[in-house]
């Protein structure tokens, strides 16, 4: 067992020592999501629709396509040298593999949003800060419920050529339980209503996050066979 | 492994990727430190043998037990038994030839991952690299850097899918040596190759594959070069006529 969680830190040891090198994931999901918010923001007249109305919807869509851009990348270095090879030849269980790499992306993702967050404060001239607790369980719950399930078909479309497209067709639809849920919750929060309010919302939420997780570890094994 | 006489057994071993037969029906046995040169034309299955035998693919019938593990199971014990060099290097090129390895020992699971590492880079004789980004090195390097990788947790049984291609005559060298010193440390290897001289130097077991199967196999002392290198060449060539690729009238 303690083998087991030891290959888990060293693939996430190994993820943000390139990270470190390199700055690229995190460079290119921050400017994405970025792009994202100053896009919207111009298009959206806030004197006539409420921040707590489009702002929620407008920040998981930042998070989420720029969340896929690191998705893409994380696996495309694995196949890169044919490093996935590498990795099904040590004796690691193959959910070991599946949840370093969760656990790196969903890292990466979390300090890109904390990045982020602020930003989006700025510019939709929301109080974040008056909520941050419940705002940060819903923006942990929402995102390891895009990770789990977004490792898991990172690793399978990393096999098809065409890895970009199918990536996004194969998640979003399946996010969707996920993305009304947080983004129901980020609105309520604006609106200054308690998280204790929201319970079923959370509940919905993390059912699906365990739903994806179980799904992951019964299936990652056929996944990454060749 | 030490209980198993033989480090490799397969019996009728096939794998087809629909209508293509890749391995079609191989029997082989290697006992401890026997070491088998596999030669053949391209597409004779022989990369896909050593996928199946390694643990990578499964095959489509036939039963293959490497170090006395069954491959189909996907043992990750069998694992630590296998060292293995194929066509990629399997290296992160972002990382140095130290993190690549200490990355790789954490995996396996093995105590002072820093001290097997940095001897590992100096048996290839890379130490004077070993902080250098991996981007930076070599075909040469790449594949010495790849025998670290390979030999590093000490596997009793090696694979090497064509581990000339691409190094000059200095880095064919090395890695000659390098496979002697393992064979001599009995060690079980099975190697392919298109380099005849090379091959033929360093096994106790030849064989020729051609489309999936073996069409020869037998021990070094029972080949007879001459003839070998015309049935080697001859198999290139009616591989070439099939591939469309032939220049014979």
């Amino acid at each position: 067992m303690n083998l087991y969680f030891n290959q888990i830190s060293a693939i996430v040891w190994k993820d943000f020592v390139t990270e470190l090198k390199t700055r690229e994931l995190f460079s290119s999901m921050f400017i994405f999501a970025l792009l994202v918010i100053l896009i919207f923001i111009f298009s959206i007249n806030l004197s006539i629709v409420k921040a707590s109305e489009v702002g929620p919807g407008v920040l998981w869509v930042a998070f989420l396509f720029a969340g896929t851009i690191g998705l893409n990348r994380s696996f495309m270095l694995e196949k890169e040298n044919g490093c996935l090879t590498g990795l099904m030849l040590v004796p690691a269980d193959r959910t070991a593999i599946y949840f370093g790499k969760l656990i790196s992306n969903f890292i990466f993702l979390l300090i890109m949003e904390f990045f982020i967050l602020p930003l989006f404060m700025i510019f939709f001239n929301v109080d974040l800060l008056a909520h941050i607790g419940s705002l940060a369980t819903v923006v942990l719950l929402g995102t390891l419920g895009f990770c789990a399930l977004g490792t898991l078909l990172s690793s399978l479309s990393s096999n098809l050529k065409t890895r970009e497209i199918m990536l996004p067709i194969l998640l979003y639809p399946l996010l969707i339980p996920i993305v009304i849920g947080v983004v129901r919750m980020t609105g309520q929060i604006l609106e200054g209503i308690p998280l204790s309010d929201m319970m079923k919302w959370i509940g919905l939420t993390a059912s699906f996050d365990i739903i994806y997780i179980g799904v992951s570890i019964m299936t990652i094994d056929h996944i990454l066979e060749e | 492994m030490e209980s198993h006489e033989n480090a490799l057994e397969v019996r009728h071993l096939r794998k087809a990727f629909g209508v293509i037969k890749a391995v079609d029906g191989i029997d082989l046995e290697l006992k401890q430190g026997e070491f088998l040169t596999i030669f053949g034309p391209n597409g004779a299955g022989k990369t896909t043998l050593i996928k199946i035998l390694s643990g990578l693919t499964k095959p489509t019938s036939g039963t293959a037990k490497v170090a006395g593990f069954d491959v189909s199971e996907g043992n990750p014990e069998m694992r630590k038994e296998i060292g293995v060099i194929s066509h990629s290097t399997c290296l992160y090129a972002d990382l140095t030839p130290l993190e690549n390895l200490m990355f790789l020992a954490k995996m396996h699971g093995l105590e002072e991952p820093q001290d097997r590492s940095l001897k590992a880079i100096d048996e290839v004789g890379l130490s004077q690299r070993r902080n250098d980004r991996v981007r930076t090195f070599s075909r040469g390097m790449l594949q010495r850097l790849s025998i670290a990788r390979a030999i590093l947790h000490d596997p009793k049984i090696l694979f090497l899918d064509e581990p000339f291609t691409g190094l000059d005559l200095h880095a064919s060298n090395v890695l000659k040596e390098h496979l002697k010193k393992l064979h001599d440390r009995h060690r079980t290897i099975l190697m392919t190759t298109h380099d005849i001289s090379c091959g033929l130097e360093m096994c106790n077991k030849v064989a020729l594959q051609v489309k999936g199967k073996f069409a020869f196999l037998e021990s070094i002392e029972d080949v007879d070069r001459d003839q070998f290198e015309i049935m080697y060449f001859d198999a290139v060539r009616n591989n070439q006529f099939v591939m469309g690729i032939g220049t014979r009238g």
